[in-house]
């Protein structure tokens, strides 16, 4: 199976480069790995040479946003770079912080193998060690994005997901900040529903959940997203909705 | 004039002077619109009884509220049109950034130590950069 990773970093090199190792180590139990990495701006930049070096199931495709401008944007061009190259079987969405697992992309991968369109990452159905104020924030985000939405899903604004060719062809991620966790779920489940906007009504994507177990250490909760991040979302959300035109 | 007038001249005034003083090179134009809006509004403010008396013609009841009421619509235009400036910029940016990004990105090969890396191909026939194949 031929997985492409797509994996924003900011300003973490130590915790990239151990990512990176780890699923160099397992990538053969998946498959062909080729990892797009995608520094978002980091100062110092992230650098070729830090990183490990590929081998007969283990790739890296490295690019620097100039500027800073937010994971969304570095996760979309690392969905525009993994387009350019030759089809892949399966686009998976990563952390580069270590927070998830090679099993857990190997489970991902398998749900698209098996005929799923989009894969999303299920942290309360895995073994996740998750803060409870975390927990409480989720449950919020996941009404807000179930109704936003009308689709029905078991957690929310989890960043490891996996998606078929067609599907990532079809996401584009337009929100530079955050908010993109929220986007990819109305694009999903717009071209799920075959609803307005959608590429084709007969061709629709199914939709799996799969279970994952989300490693939080005091350092992914210190680089990662605040509780607070949400009204950030919201406020790019409805700027979106003002100013983002048509889609 | 009551104490309250002479505060706000004085800002008025202070703020005039410190915009003339710190002026950039061909900014003469938008200080001279700032000057004619600061002495319209001076002027309010020293004769009151104008802007009350403008208020009564248009049926309004305070000379305050007549210049509040156009004041405020038009900083919410300004703040939803400037917002929608900010936005487009941005995304231009982002275009720019991602394009710069994706022509350098490289491929890493062989012993990564030795700063070996590929550019991602050259451009085909239709001016895109495709990776090659592995």
């Amino acid at each position: 199976m031929r997985v492409a990773v797509l994996m924003p970093v900011w300003n973490d090199p130590d915790a990239l480069a151990r990512t990176l190792r780890g699923i160099r180590h397992r990538a053969s139990e998946v498959g062909d790995v080729t990892v797009f990495v995608v520094d978002d701006g980091s100062s110092p930049p992230v650098l070729a040479a830090r990183l490990p070096p590929p081998d007969a199931s283990f790739r890296i495709v490295l690019a620097r946003h100039a500027l800073n401008l937010g994971q969304g944007a570095a996760l979309e061009t690392a969905r525009k770079l993994a387009l350019r190259d030759t089809p892949y079987d399966v686009y998976a969405t990563m952390d580069a912080d270590g927070q998830h697992r090679m099993e857990d992309l190997r489970a991902l991968a398998e749900a698209i193998a098996s005929g799923a369109d989009v894969a999303f990452g299920n942290r309360f159905e895995g073994a996740s060690n998750i803060p409870s104020v975390r927990r409480v924030v989720l449950f919020a985000a996941r009404i807000f994005e179930n109704v936003l939405t009308g689709m029905r899903l078991s957690d929310a604004h989890n960043g490891f997901r996996a998606f078929s060719y067609r599907a990532v062809a079809r996401v584009q991620i337009r929100q530079n900040r955050m908010a993109h966790a929220t986007e990819i779920r109305q694009q999903v489940s717009r071209e799920a529903r075959g609803g307005k906007g959608a590429a084709r009504r007969t061709d629709s994507l199914r939709v799996v959940e799969v279970p994952v177990s989300v490693r939080y250490t005091a350092a992914t909760l210190a680089h990662g997203q605040t509780s607070l991040g949400a009204i950030a979302i919201l406020r790019d959300l409805f700027h979106r909705y003002l100013f983002g035109g048509s889609e | 004039m009551t104490p309250a007038s002479v505060i706000l001249l004085g800002l008025v005034a202070g703020l005039l002077f410190f915009d003339f003083a710190t002026m950039r090179k061909g900014g003469r134009r938008i200080f001279l619109v700032e000057c004619v809006a600061f002495v319209a509004g001076g002027a309010l403010i020293a004769f009151p009884d104008v802007a009350t008396r403008l208020a009564h013609a248009v049926g309004i009841g305070r000379g305050v509220d007549f210049v509040l009421y156009p004041l405020v619509i038009w900083l919410v235009r300004e703040s939803l049109v400037s917002r929608r400036r900010r936005f487009e910029e941005a995304e231009r940016l982002t275009e720019i950034v991602r394009a710069m990004a994706i022509e350098q990105a490289v491929r890493i090969e062989g012993r990564a130590s030795g700063g070996q890396v590929h550019g991602l191909g050259q451009s085909d026939a239709h001016g895109t950069n495709r990776a090659p194949s592995h």
